[in-house]
C-alpha cells in the first residue's frame, strides 16, 4: 500500500484537530483562524468541527492574545494560539519572555504553562522586512520557553501533537513557504518527541546542520556534492531548545566538517550556539574551522532579486562545503 | 432623639453586612497593616533582599473587595501585593518566608515580593510587570467560561497599569466575550513617582465604559463604600453579564517602593501625605464601628493585640526558616 | 525595653550613610512619626522618622563618617532605662546580616605565588598550524605532525597530510623535537628553591610531565653524593684530577650563582656581648632537669626570629615586582656537609619555646649532616643563619640564600678584653656579619635589625620573657 502524503498545511490542521478532539482542555484562539480558516488556510474547518468556544477569533491584539492564554493555561487549559508572523510576537514579548516562561520557576513548581504558540517565520514571500523573519533564536535563548521548528509534514504533525502535550510554553515555528510542502504524512495518533534530532541523509564528508525549510536546499546541496564524490550527512535538530547535542557532535567527530544552516540572521543566532556546542564536543576531531551559514545582517528587502541574495541556498551551501573540505 | 443611622449601620442591622463579615473586615484591614509596616522596619534594617513596594494605606481596597470573593475565585495583583494577598487569605509566615528568600515562602524563595502565588486560595500572583497581571486575569476569566466552572476572576491594577497597552487588549476581549472578570483600579495618584493627572487622559471608568465595561467609583478608604460597590460588580458578573469596572481612589502613605524619596517627601508633598493619613481607613472604620455601637474599642482592641502577635510570629518564623538549597536553581525551569 | 535605632536603608543599592544632623536632642522624648535625624545615602539627603516613641539617647552623630546599613546609631529609652551595656554599636540585626566576605588567613610561605612558567602556550613564529584531527591522528600513528607537509588553507596541516606523513615511512617519531618542559606548578617551585636544572630532569624522562617526586627523587640523589663514574685522569700523577660536578655541587653552584647576579648585597658587621648568653647556656648544659640543652644555633635561631618579628623587612622576598612580607619566620641553619652545603629549614620559629626547638634542631640539624633531611624540611626559609664560629671565623660576607632577602653571619665565641662602664672586663664576645638584600631594604632599616638582634644576644631576658 502506497505511502500517505500530506502537506504540511494538512499535517498540521490534522494535529490539531486530533489533540482537540482528544482533549477538551485544548482550545485555539488566532487572528483570522477561525471563520476564515487562518490566513494560510492552516485552521480551515476547525470552527465547524469545534465551534466558537473553543475555535475562537480575536481582535488584533497579540499581546492579549498571549496573555489570556496564559492566564487560561495557568487555570487548567491547554491553548494553542497564533501569531499571523513570527515578526508580531514582537508585541507579546512581555507575556511570552515575562510572563510564560518564568511564572513556573517564580513560583517554584506551584503553577505549569501548557501553552503553544503557533506562528509563520521564514523570508521568500516578498513580504518585505517586518514579516519574513526568523526570530528563533531570541527564543531558545530564554529559560523556561521550548522552541520547535518542523521541516517535513510528519515532523509537523508529530512534533504539534507533543507540543500541545508538553506541560511547558512552546513555540511552535513554520515556515511559511513551506506549507504546500508535500512528503510522508502518517496517520492515526502519530507523535515525535520533543528534542531528537533528525538524520535525514548519512554521510561521511560532512555534517550539514540545517533547521525549518533550511533542510530543502541542504538535501539539494547534498545531492550536487554527491555528484562529486563528497558523501554529507544532513542532519535536522527538529527541536531548537532543548536540542539534541549529542547526535550532532557523534556526527561532527564522524566527519570532522561541521556547516551549520539556519534562516535566521548570520550574527548572535542559532547557528552560533550549534557551532559552539559542535566545537566544543567534538574539538579534537574537527579537521577545519566549524562554518555558519544564516540570512544576511540585513532586514530582509523587498524587491525578489535582492531577497533571495539574502537567504541561504544550495549553492552557498555547497561552496562552504567544498571550503571546509579544501 | 434618635441617632441618624448611616445605611451600613442600617444594613448590619438587618443583617445585610453581619458583625462576623465587619470585624473580619477589620481584622484582614489590621493584618494588611501590620504585615506591611513590619515589612518597614525589617527592610530598613538591611536583612530583607530586593524590592518592597508597601501597601500602607490602601487596606480597604484590598478587603473591601476580597471579603466577598470565594475561595476558588481568582484575583491577579500587582508590584504591591501584599495588600490582596493576605486579603484573600495569603499566610503571612509563608509571605514574610518568602520575602526574606527562605525555603519554607510561597515560591521557596524563588520568586519573592513581587511573584507570590497560592493556586490553593485562586492567588495567580503579584506581577512585576506593570499591568502584567491583566492578561492572567482575563485568561482565567476565560477558562472558568470554558470549562463553566462558577468562578470569577478579580484583576487589581494601579492608575499607572491603566495607561499599559495590555490593559485594552484584554478589557476588550473580555467585553467582548462577556467574561467574568472584575476589573478594580486602585487610583492612588500616582504611577512610581509620577502624579497620575501627569500620565492619564480622561478616566479610569470612561475607558471601561467605552469599552462596554460598566464603571462605578468610590471612596478606596471607605471599606464599607468598597464593600458595596464591589458586591455589585461581583454580583453582576457571577451572573454571567461580564465585566465590571471598579475605581477606588485611596493614596499610599509609603513611597513606590523602599528606599524611594516619595517615602520622606520627595515628590509628594507632606501636607498631602498628612492629608490622606487623616482619613486612614483602618481608623476610620474603626471610629465607624464604636462609633455606631456596633462592637467596643477593647475587641477592636484585642484584634489589634492578636494580629500583632500573627505577624510578630510570622517573622520570627521567617528569620528562622532555612535558605533553599542550591541544588533548587535547576529546578522548575521545566514541568 | 530599648528600641534601636538603626543606620535605615534607603535604596537598593546603599550599603552606608552619613548622619548629616540629629533633628532631635540627646535625652529628648520622640514620639512615633516625628522626624528623628537627616541621612545623606549615595543620592540625597533623606529625613529619616521615629518609628517608636521614647527618650533618644544618640549613639553615632556625624562624625561618624560612613556608618553601615544596620548599624545602631541610637536607642529610643523607656523612662528610667539605661541603653544596653557593652559595645552598643553592634545592632541585634548585624548578625543577621548575611556576611560578606569572611577575612581568610594569609597564605603560609610555602604557598609562593610562583607562577609555574607556562611555555608555549600562545602563537609562536614559526610554528605551524594543524587541525585538531590532524594532531589527534598524529598521536594515535605516533608520528610528529609538525613533520607533516601541510595541504590546507594557509598550509593547515589536516588530518589526510599526517596520513600521508606516516605511510611515508619517513623518521618521524615523537620526542626528538621536544622543547618544552612539561611540569606541575608544585614540582616546578620546589626544583626552583634547591636549584635543580629541570631541563636536566626532563631529559631522563622524555615525554613525561615532572611531578613533585620526580623533583625529589633528584634532591634526595643528589644529597646522597650520588656521584657519576669519575672522568680521566688519575690521582697521583701530575695532571690535576678532574672530576664531574656532582649533582649537590650543581645545585649550590646554581643557588649561589643566582643569588650574586640578582641580589644586591651589602654585609653591615658588629660585635655583641654573649656572656650571659653563654651562662644561660652553660647553666642549662649543668642543670639535671634539662633534658635537651638548646645548642648555640637553636639560641641564635629563636632570638634572630623575635627580632624578625619586630623588624619584618627583612623576613621578606621578592616576587617579579612584588615585596612578600612572610607572617612567620622559617630559618635555615646552614649546615656543612662531605657533600656540601645543605641548608634545612625550621618552620615557625617565633612561635616555640627553647625547650620545643632544641631537639627538633637538633635531630634536624644532624639528619642533615648525614644527608638524610627530607626535601621538604629543605625549602620554605625566610631568613638564614650560618655559623662560623667553630672554624675561628669571626666576621665575614655570607651570601644570600634566594629568595630569602638577608642572612646572618654568626663567627666565634671569643673572651676578650673589653670596656664595660669605663673599667676593662673580660667578656665572650661573637662578630655578626648580616648581609641584605639592597633591593628591598636600606642600611639603616637593615643596621637597627643587626642592633636588635646585638641586643638579644646581650640581654636574653628581652626575648626569653
Amino acid at each position: 500500500m502506497p505511502e500517505r502524503v500530506g502537506t504540511i498545511r494538512e499535517a498540521i490542521n490534522e494535529a490539531l484537530r486530533e489533540e482537540m478532539g482528544r482533549d477538551e482542555r485544548v482550545f485555539i484562539m488566532g487572528e483570522d483562524i477561525g471563520v476564515a480558516g487562518g490566513v494560510f488556510k492552516v485552521t480551515a474547518g476547525l470552527l465547524d468541527t469545534f465551534g466558537p468556544e473553543r475555535v475562537r477569533d480575536t481582535p488584533i491584539a497579540e499581546a492579549g492574545i498571549v496573555g489570556l492564554a496564559v492566564g487560561a493555561a495557568m487555570t487548567g487549559m491547554r491553548p494553542v494560539v497564533e501569531i499571523m508572523f513570527s515578526d508580531f510576537t514582537t508585541l507579546a514579548s512581555d507575556q511570552i519572555v515575562n510572563q510564560a516562561a518564568k511564572l513556573r520557576y517564580m513560583t517554584a513548581g506551584q503553577t505549569k504553562i501548557p501553552l503553544v504558540v503557533r506562528t509563520a517565520m521564514g523570508a521568500g514571500r516578498r513580504a518585505a522586512a517586518q514579516h519574513s523573519q526568523s526570530l528563533q533564536a531570541w527564543y531558545c535563548h530564554i529559560p523556561g520557553l521550548k522552541v520547535v521548528m518542523p521541516s517535513t509534514p510528519a515532523d509537523a504533525k508529530g512534533l504539534l501533537k507533543s507540543a500541545i502535550r508538553d506541560d511547558n510554553p512552546v513555540i511552535f515555528m513554520e515556515d511559511k513557504m513551506m506549507y504546500n510542502e508535500k512528503g510522508p504524512l502518517p496517520d492515526g495518533d502519530y507523535t515525535v518527541p520533543l528534542g531528537e534530532a533528525r538524520v535525514h541523509r548519512e554521510g561521511t564528508a560532512a555534517t550539514i546542520i540545517c533547521t525549518s525549510s533550511m533542510l530543502y536546499p541542504a538535501l539539494e546541496a547534498a545531492d550536487l556534492l554527491a555528484e562529486e564524490g563528497i558523501d554529507v550527512e544532513v542532519i535536522d535538530p527538529r527541536t531548537l531548545s532543548p536540542l539534541d547535542d549529542e547526535t550532532l557532535i557523534q556526527s561532527a567527530i564522524k566527519t570532522g566538517h561541521v556547516l551549520i544552516v539556519d534562516e535566521g540572521y548570520q550574527s548572535f543566532g542559532v547557528t552560533a550556539e550549534i557551532a559552539a556546542r559542535v566545537q566544543q564536543g567534538a574539538f579534537d576531531y574537527l579537521d577545519a574551522p566549524v562554518r555558519r551559514l544564516g540570512a544576511a545582517d540585513v532586514p530582509v528587502p523587498f524587491a525578489p532579486s535582492l531577497e533571495d541574495l539574502t537567504i541561504p541556498n544550495a549553492e552557498r551551501i555547497v561552496e562552504i562545503v567544498k571550503e571546509m573540505r579544501a | 432623639m434618635a441617632k441618624r443611622r448611616s445605611p451600613q449601620a442600617e444594613a448590619v442591622e438587618s443583617g445585610a453586612v453581619s458583625l462576623d463579615v465587619l470585624l473580619d473586615m477589620y481584622r484582614r484591614m489590621v493584618t494588611i497593616r501590620k504585615f506591611e509596616e513590619t515589612v518597614y522596619d525589617v527592610y530598613s534594617r538591611g536583612i530583607m533582599p530586593g524590592l518592597a513596594h508597601l501597601y500602607t494605606g490602601m487596606e480597604a481596597v484590598a478587603v473591601g473587595v476580597c471579603i466577598s470573593l470565594n475561595e476558588q475565585d481568582n484575583i491577579t495583583s500587582t508590584h504591591r501585593g501584599h495588600g490582596h494577598l493576605l486579603a484573600k487569605g495569603g499566610d503571612p509566615k509563608r509571605m514574610f518566608a518568602e520575602l526574606l528568600g527562605k525555603e519554607s515562602g510561597y515560591n521557596r524563595g524563588k520568586g519573592g515580593s513581587m511573584h507570590i502565588v497560592d493556586m490553593s486560595l485562586g492567588i495567580l500572583g503579584a506581577n512585576g510587570i506593570v499591568a502584567g497581571g491583566l492578561g492572567i486575569a482575563a485568561g482565567a476569566g476565560l477558562s472558568a467560561s470554558l470549562l463553566g466552572e462558577g468562578r470569577i476572576s478579580v484583576a487589581f491594577f494601579g492608575d499607572g497599569a491603566l495607561n499599559e497597552g495590555l490593559f485594552y487588549e484584554t478589557a476588550n476581549m473580555a467585553s467582548l466575550w462577556r467574561l467574568p472578570v472584575v476589573y478594580v483600579m486602585e487610583n492612588n495618584h500616582y504611577g512610581e513617582y509620577t502624579p497620575s493627572d501627569k500620565a492619564t487622559a480622561g478616566t479610569g471608568p470612561a475607558r471601561a465604559e467605552a469599552m462596554n465595561i460598566p464603571a462605578r467609583s468610590v471612596d478606596g478608604n471607605d471599606v464599607l463604600a468598597v464593600h458595596e460597590a464591589a458586591q455589585w460588580a461581583i454580583g453582576r458578573t457571577r451572573a454571567g453579564e461580564g465585566p465590571s469596572f471598579v475605581e477606588c481612589e485611596t493614596y499610599r502613605w509609603r513611597g513606590h517602593h523602599m528606599g524611594d524619596q516619595g517615602d520622606t517627601y520627595g515628590y509628594r508633598t507632606q501636607e498631602e501625605i498628612e492629608q490622606w493619613m487623616e482619613k486612614c481607613p483602618i481608623r476610620r472604620f474603626n471610629d465607624y464601628l464604636v462609633g455606631e455601637n456596633l462592637t467596643d474599642a477593647q475587641t477592636l482592641e484585642k484584634i489589634d493585640q492578636d494580629v500583632q502577635r500573627l505577624i510578630d510570629e510570622a517573622v520570627e518564623y521567617a528569620k528562622e526558616a532555612p535558605y533553599p538549597d542550591p541544588s533548587e536553581v535547576f529546578e522548575d525551569v521545566y514541568a | 525595653m530599648a528600641h534601636e535605632i538603626v543606620m535605615p536603608q534607603l535604596g537598593l543599592s546603599m550599603d552606608s550613610g552619613q548622619i548629616i544632623r540629629w533633628l532631635k536632642q540627646n535625652g529628648e522624648q520622640v514620639e512615633a512619626g516625628d522626624l528623628l535625624l537627616e541621612v545623606e545615602s549615595d543620592k540625597s539627603a533623606v529625613e529619616v522618622e521615629a518609628i517608636e516613641s521614647g527618650i533618644l539617647h544618640i549613639v553615632l552623630g556625624p562624625e561618624a563618617g560612613d556608618i553601615p546599613v544596620g548599624e545602631v546609631i541610637a536607642y529610643l529609652l523607656a523612662e528610667g532605662e539605661v541603653p544596653p551595656a557593652g559595645d552598643g554599636r553592634v545592632a541585634e540585626s548585624a548578625s543577621e546580616v548575611v556576611s560578606k566576605s569572611e577575612v581568610g588567613a594569609e597564605p603560609a610561605p610555602q604557598a609562593v605565588k610562583v607562577v609555574a612558567v607556562g611555555h608555549g602556550n600562545g602563537p609562536r613564529p614559526g610554528r605551524p598550524r594543524s587541525s585538531p584531527a590532524a594532531r589527534r591522528r598524529a598521536s594515535q600513528l605516533g608520528v610528529d605532525w609538525r613533520l607533516a607537509v601541510g595541504t590546507g588553507p594557509d598550509g593547515r596541516i589536516k588530518e589526510r597530510d599526517v596520513i600521508r606523513l606516516a605511510e611515508s615511512g619517513e623518521p618521524a617519531i615523537v620526542g626528538a623535537v621536544a622543547e618544552e618542559v612539561q611540569i606541575s606548578p608544585v614540582a616546578q617551585r620546589l626544583a626552583e628553591s634547591v636549584g635543580l636544572d629541570v631541563r636536566e630532569l626532563a631529559r631522563q624522562y622524555p615525554g613525561k610531565r615532572l611531578e613533585r617526586a620526580d623533583v625529589e627523587r633528584a634532591i634526595r640523589l643528589a644529597l646522597s653524593g650520588a656521584q657519576p663514574a669519575v672522568g680521566p685522569g688519575s690521582p697521583g700523577a701530575a695532571k690535576p684530577s678532574r672530576q664531574p660536578m656532582s649533582s649537590l655541587r650543581r645545585l649550590i653552584a646554581e643557588r649561589m650563582s643566582r643569588s650574586a647576579r640578582t641580589t644586591a648585597p651589602v654585609t653591615l658587621t658588629t660585635e655583641a656581648d654573649a656572656t650571659d648568653l653563654v651562662k644561660i647556656r652553660e647553666g642549662l648544659k649543668a642543670d639535671s632537669q634539662t633534658e635537651v640543652v638548646p645548642s648555640y644555633n637553636v639560641l641564635m635561631a629563636r632570638l634572630v626570629a623575635a627580632a624578625l618579628m619586630e623588624h619584618p623587612h627583612l623576613n621578606a622576598s621578592l616576587d617579579g615586582d612584588e615585596i612578600v612580607r612572610w607572617n612567620t619566620v622559617n630559618i635555615g641553619i646552614a649546615v656543612d656537609t662531605e657533600r656540601g652545603l645543605v641548608v634545612p629549614v625550621v618552620p615557625d620559629v617565633q612561635e616555640k619555646s627553647i625547650r620545643q626547638l632544641a631537639p627538633a634542631v637538633n635531630d634536624l640539624l644532624s639528619r642533615a649532616a648525614e644527608g638524610k633531611a627530607l626535601p621538604d624540611e629543605l625549602t620554605g626559609g625566610t631568613f638564614t643563619i650560618t655559623n662560623l664560629g667553630h672554624l675561628d671565623i669571626d666576621a665575614f660576607t655570607p651570601i644570600i640564600n634566594p629568595p630569602e632577602c638577608a642572612v646572618l653571619g654568626v663567627g666565634r665565641l671569643l673572651e676578650k678584653m673589653v670596656v664595660v662602664d669605663g673599667e676593662p672586663a673580660i667578656r665572650t664576645m661573637v662578630a655578626l656579619s648580616l648581609t641584605f638584600d639592597h633591593r628591598l631594604v636600606d642600611g639603616a632599616p637593615a643596621a637597627r635589625f643587626l642592633q636588635r638582634v646585638k641586643q638579644y644576644i646581650e640581654q636574653p631576658y628581652l626575648w626569653l620573657v
